[in-house]
């Protein structure tokens, strides 16, 4: 590794100030299981490292019932997984940290360390992305909300202005009636996943009929892939197991996923089907026992 | 038997906590990597951007200037030393200085005042090269014309051996049926944690100090001093507590090894290398990936008749270890099945790969897979149980005092394996569970089954003297030493064991001194599963000397005749009269203090390496390899995810395991359980080294995987003891056998619950996930035929 300088500011401000005056020469660092992994293989080498995680007004997860959930980007993994409120209100999130790497790892990685890295297959993003979140960023310029879909460019790209950091997730609360699933592929349990997928299904408990679906993959594309295609075949419909079926192959029609030591993208785009399979049913359960 | 045995010792055949636990888990163990020596340097290697390529040269002018820069070497510094695992195959140099072999081969190193600098450094050494096409699997490299890996070595081949015993062609043409199939197993990583590091200094101008994580430092001990011109007297090796091996790179020297001894001769000062994780999964021994073409002719009670391996492998850019590897490969097929025709034809092949080299399992590994997933193929056609085909074909324990010879001169005085395979048929309910529903929801249950051998107290021809040296303090306290080296797997407890056993005292009476090559007796290494086999019985030998000695003066002082005087929990009395004694403690004090005082030295050396009937031949594939041969008998259920791919090994699994007499039950279980059940697991399931042109893509532990403690399957551990006659206490070898069953177990129960068969190693989700997509499509087509 190499060498780099190194500071810790105390709050949001003081961080953005010593961003800004760094210029490019600066780089956020959060709990840093992702970006060590990368500097020990010399793919990244920061001149300086602006230390946040010690800012502790980031780290809080706030509840409300008719605004939702607000988390901050400096929680980490561990805390939303034992969040009381989180398990009552949003469980498919402690479901998600579940399967998050190891607990070593949630001990010390934040949730807005994940959702920066831009990793297409990080599990948060999708989750959120069915739980229809949003980001709140704040910078020299003020703050700015932006929908948690349109965060990420490329690989390992999001939408962060040099100086930028973000502060919080945004989760709406659900509609009645509406039940949200995460799952993925994994050789062993905290695997990052060979494909996932996140559902969110509502139904309209007078006819059965799917009123909205949300549904978004991990790791089958450069960044997190929200499947429109899939969500449409289910929308306005009565959810049918052949319907499911069909959900899954409209998802997997539109990926051409990547291939790594894990997976062929052949492989990838049957998982995708499947995934997407195993998870809406299992959202639409849970939207079901709502009653 | 094995109970009323047990109860005449007093420390051995019981569950002993490891006598360095209490050092290892508060961390005042120190290992390679912890060493500090005042004034010392960091060291780093410059490596090879090119699997293969011409060096034209290197300029190291500019990474002279770099202030903090103390010493730099280049291959031109070993003046031409060339090394390897035995004289004629001497192939490598500690720097590569003509060309480079495979990806990241060292050529040059840096020693500088820390270790950013000494990187930075070779950042800045310039090397011209000029790249050469490479040959990266052995099918490739056996191809007419296929560039040179040697230039010296045509045809690319590393080692072959071809072996004919009987007659395998009638025996071919009598069968009542004959299988043939190809198996592949991948290269692996030995995947310790630790990683290897060397600390190098020269107290004075002609004498060297080595202190590395080296599994047989005795290896260094005499490569070193060849390299350097100094005699043996001068070549201090110092073993610090070794963090894992599972063979090859700790027993074998490395390019940080040399660098680190050459920086610190030319800077005048200590140096210390410590390998990366990723240089460590980049560059590092793996164990060799082989295409195994087996073939197997029944009779028709599926009898085997004759068996015939083809083998192809990839011993990557130098020879290392590969003569033995390949030997492994067919010495033992003899076993433990009786077997009256076998020919063998393996062929290792140079590739522009990192070397392969043993690991765990050594050679047997490969051949054991395809034996096994072949025998469960043919009991399936011949319609006979799976457990049964195995007892018809087992070597039965020899009777007391007999031999079992296998065809090609293998000698056999204990065979546990049928008990072994009863009692795991049992454990696991095999008559019931053979009938039960395979498939439940998405999911399929199979159960698989294995046997295994292994040689343990390995005999090679060359290095076999092994011995102890037992000190007796005048207080009663003694010093164990001893030239063998504790990997991790509990020998140094085991030898303690064996000392306070047959001195009567404690264990914690017992202090071992960890190799230092200017005092403990030389001694082969940690590798064959020879440790507490020789080093053991060379433990017994040491103590019993020292006994005779205390005996001789016990007699005198009690009034007895020597053969009279019994040693047992920490008395020494005779044998007639108990009451006639004197505590352990006052009888040496006694000994000590007496005029003249006796200084109490036992000496001991194995014998049994060296004396036992034949010693094994190369060439032609006779002889004994081992002092005795362990068996293992193995059950293991899966569970495969039928929509995925998924494969996963459930806690209904039970290893059986004839390791003559259990010297250490808890050392025993927890390696077969985490030594070689979880290791085979791994194998079956998860490991494997990517290639590609001679990168490893997969060089972290997050890509190459492996099952974690908290997730791991567990399996039950059975006991079937034989008390071999050539074994210390009728010890055998634990453990290695049981890594060879564990991979067939797992595969032959995928197909019970499933009906493919994955033939090359491991049954990763993706290649189980098309096998049942291409079983399922050709059901649906002959459904359609219909
Ligand atoms: C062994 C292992 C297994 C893993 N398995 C999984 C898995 O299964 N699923 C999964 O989703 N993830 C997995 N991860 C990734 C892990 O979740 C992330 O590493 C972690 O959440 C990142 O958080 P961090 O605080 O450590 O971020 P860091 O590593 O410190 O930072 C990551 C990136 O985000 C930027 N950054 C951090 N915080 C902010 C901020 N507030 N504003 C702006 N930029 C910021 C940094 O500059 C950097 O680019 C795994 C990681 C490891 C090491």
């Amino acid at each position: 590794m190499k060498d780099f300088g190194y500071a810790a500011p105390k709050n949001v401000g003081e961080a953005i100030s010593l961003l800004t005056e760094l210029g490019g020469h600066g780089k956020v660092i959060a709990g840093g299981q992702s970006m060590l992994v990368i500097m020990k293989q010399n793919m990244l080498a920061p001149e300086f490292l602006v230390d946040i995680k010690g800012i502790s007004e980031l780290d809080y997860i706030k509840y409300d019932k008719k605004k939702g959930l607000n988390i901050g980007a400096l929680t980490t993994h561990r805390t939303i997984e034992r969040s009381p409120v989180i398990k009552e209100t949003y469980p498919v999130l402690s479901e998600m940290e579940d399967n998050l790497a190891v607990v070593q790892t949630r001990n010390w990685g934040t949730i807005g360390g994940n959702l920066c890295h831009g990793d297409p297959a990080g599990d948060p993003t999708v989750v959120f992305i069915v739980l229809n979140a949003r980001l709140k960023i704040r910078g020299t310029a003020g703050e700015r909300e932006i929908d948690i879909e349109d965060f990420y460019k490329d690989y390992l790209e999001v939408d962060l202005n040099p100086g930028e950091l973000l502060v919080e997730i945004q989760v709406p609360p659900p509609p009645p009636h509406t039940g949200s699933a995460h799952n993925k592929l994994m050789v062993m349990k905290g695997d990052m996943g060979i494909v996932g997928a996140a559902a969110t299904i509502t139904v309209n408990p007078a006819d059965g009929t799917c009123t909205g679906a949300r549904i978004a993959l991990s790791n089958v594309a450069s960044t997190p892939w929200r499947s429109r295609a899939a969500e449409n075949v289910l929308i306005g419909k009565v959810i049918t197991g052949e319907l499911l079926a069909e959900a899954g192959r409209a998802a997997s029609a539109e990926l051409e996923p990547p291939a790594d030591v894990h997976g062929s993208s052949a492989y990838r785009k049957e998982m995708a089907e499947l995934f997407v399979r195993r998870t809406a049913e299992t959202a639409l359960k849970r939207a079901q026992a709502q009653g | 038997m094995g109970k009323e045995h047990t109860e005449e010792y007093s420390i051995i055949g019981k569950p002993i906590p490891r006598v360095e636990a209490r050092l290892k888990v508060t961390g005042q163990a120190k290992y390679a990597a912890d060493i500090e020596v005042a004034n010392m340097l960091w060291g780093y290697v410059k490596r090879s951007p090119h699997a293969h390529a011409r060096i034209l040269n290197i300029d190291t002018s500019k990474a002279e200037k770099l202030p903090g820069v103390k010493a730099i070497i280049t291959g031109k510094d070993f003046n031409g030393f060339t090394w390897g695992w035995s004289q004629p195959t001497r192939d490598e140099e500690p720097l590569a200085t003509k060309k480079v072999r495979y990806l990241y081969e060292g050529v040059a190193a840096v020693a500088a005042i820390d270790e950013d600098i000494a990187q930075e450094a070779c950042d800045l050494i310039e090397v011209e090269y000029e790249p050469l096409p490479g040959v990266f699997t052995p099918f490739e490299a056996m191809k007419e014309g296929a560039p040179l890996v040697h230039e010296n070595r045509p045809g690319n081949i590393t080692v072959e051996y071809h072996w004919n015993f009987g007659d395998v062609e009638k025996a071919f043409a009598e069968s009542y049926l004959v299988r043939e199939d190809t198996f592949q197993t991948p290269r692996m990583a030995k995947g310790y944690i630790e990683p290897p590091a060397t600390v190098a200094y020269w107290p004075e101008s002609d004498r060297l100090v080595f202190q590395g994580a080296k599994g047989s430092p005795y290896f260094p001990y005499r490569i070193l001093s060849r390299c350097f011109k100094l005699p043996l007297s001068n070549v201090r090796i110092i073993t610090p507590f070794i963090g894992c091996d599972f063979g090859g790179t700790k027993n074998d020297m490395t390019n940080g090894d040399f660098s680190t001894v050459m920086l610190a001769k030319k800077a005048g000062r200590p140096v210390k290398i410590v390998a990366s994780q990723f240089d460590t999964l980049t560059t590092d021994l793996r164990r060799h990936p082989m295409w195994i073409t087996m073939k197997v002719g029944v009779a028709k009670d599926g009898k085997i008749t004759a068996i015939h391996n083809k083998i192809v492998s990839d011993g990557g850019a130098y020879t290392r270890m590969s003569p033995l590897t390949h030997f492994l490969t067919g010495i033992c097929m003899g076993m433990p099945y009786h077997l009256p025709n076998f020919k063998h034809d393996v062929t290792c092949y140079f590739t522009n790969n990192p070397s392969s080299a043993a690991m765990r399992g050594h050679g047997i590994y490969h051949t054991t897979f395809a034996r096994e997933c072949l025998l469960d193929m043919i009991a399936d056609e011949l319609g006979i149980d799976r457990v049964e085909i195995r007892h018809r074909n087992i070597i039965k324990n020899p009777e007391p005092g007999t031999i079992y010879e296998t065809i090609n001169n293998v000698h056999i005085a204990t065979a546990g394996t049928e008990e072994c395979l009863t009692k795991v048929a049992e454990a696991v309910k095999w008559e019931e569970g053979k009938k039960k529903e395979r498939i439940k929801g998405n999911k399929a249950y199979g159960m698989g089954f294995a046997t295994g051998t292994y040689l343990s107290g390995t005999q090679l021809s060359a290095h076999n003297a092994c011995a102890a040296i037992v000190r007796v303090c005048e207080d009663g306290s003694v010093n164990y030493l001893t030239g063998a080296t504790d990997v991790g797997m509990g020998s140094d407890t085991v030898g303690c064991a064996i000392v306070a056993e047959v001195l009567g005292i404690d264990l914690k009476d017992v202090d071992i001194k960890r190799v230092d090559t200017a005092f403990t007796p030389a001694d082969p290494g940690s590798y064959g599963s020879r440790v507490t086999v020789l080093a053991g019985e060379a433990a017994i030998n040491a103590a019993e000397d020292a006994k005779k000695q205390l005996r001789e003066f016990a007699a005198k002082k009690l009034g007895a005749m020597e053969e009279e005087i019994v040693f047992k929990n920490k008395q020494v009395f005779v044998q007639s009269n108990h009451a006639r004694s004197v505590p352990w403690e006052r009888l040496v004090r006694m000994a000590c203090y007496d005029a003249p005082g006796r200084v109490i030295i036992g000496r001991g050396h194995s014998k049994r390496a060296t004396d036992l009937h034949t010693l094994a031949d190369f060439s032609t594939g006779k002889g004994d390899i081992g002092t005795n041969y362990s068996f293992t008998a193995q059950a293991a259920e899966v569970e495969v995810d039928l929509e995925t791919g998924v494969v996963r090994c459930t806690d209904n699994s039970v290893i059986a395991h004839d390791c003559g007499f259990p010297l250490n039950t808890q050392a025993v279980e927890t390696q077969v359980i985490g030594g070689s059940y979880h290791q085979g697991v791994s194998a079956a399931l998860y490991e494997e080294f990517k290639m590609d042109k001679g990168l490893t893509l997969n060089a972290n532990f997050v890509d190459y995987k492996r099952p974690r403690a908290y997730e791991a399957p567990m399996t039950e551990v059975l006991h079937v003891i034989t008390n071999d006659p050539f074994g210390p206490f009728g010890a055998k070898e634990a453990s290695e056998g049981s890594t060879c069953s564990a991979p067939p177990a797992i595969i032959n129960a995928i197909h019970d619950a499933t009906g493919v068969w994955i033939k090359d190693l491991p049954a990763q989700p993706e290649k189980v996930y098309w096998a049942l997509k291409e079983k399922r499509e050709k059901e649906q087509k002959k459904e359609k035929k219909k």
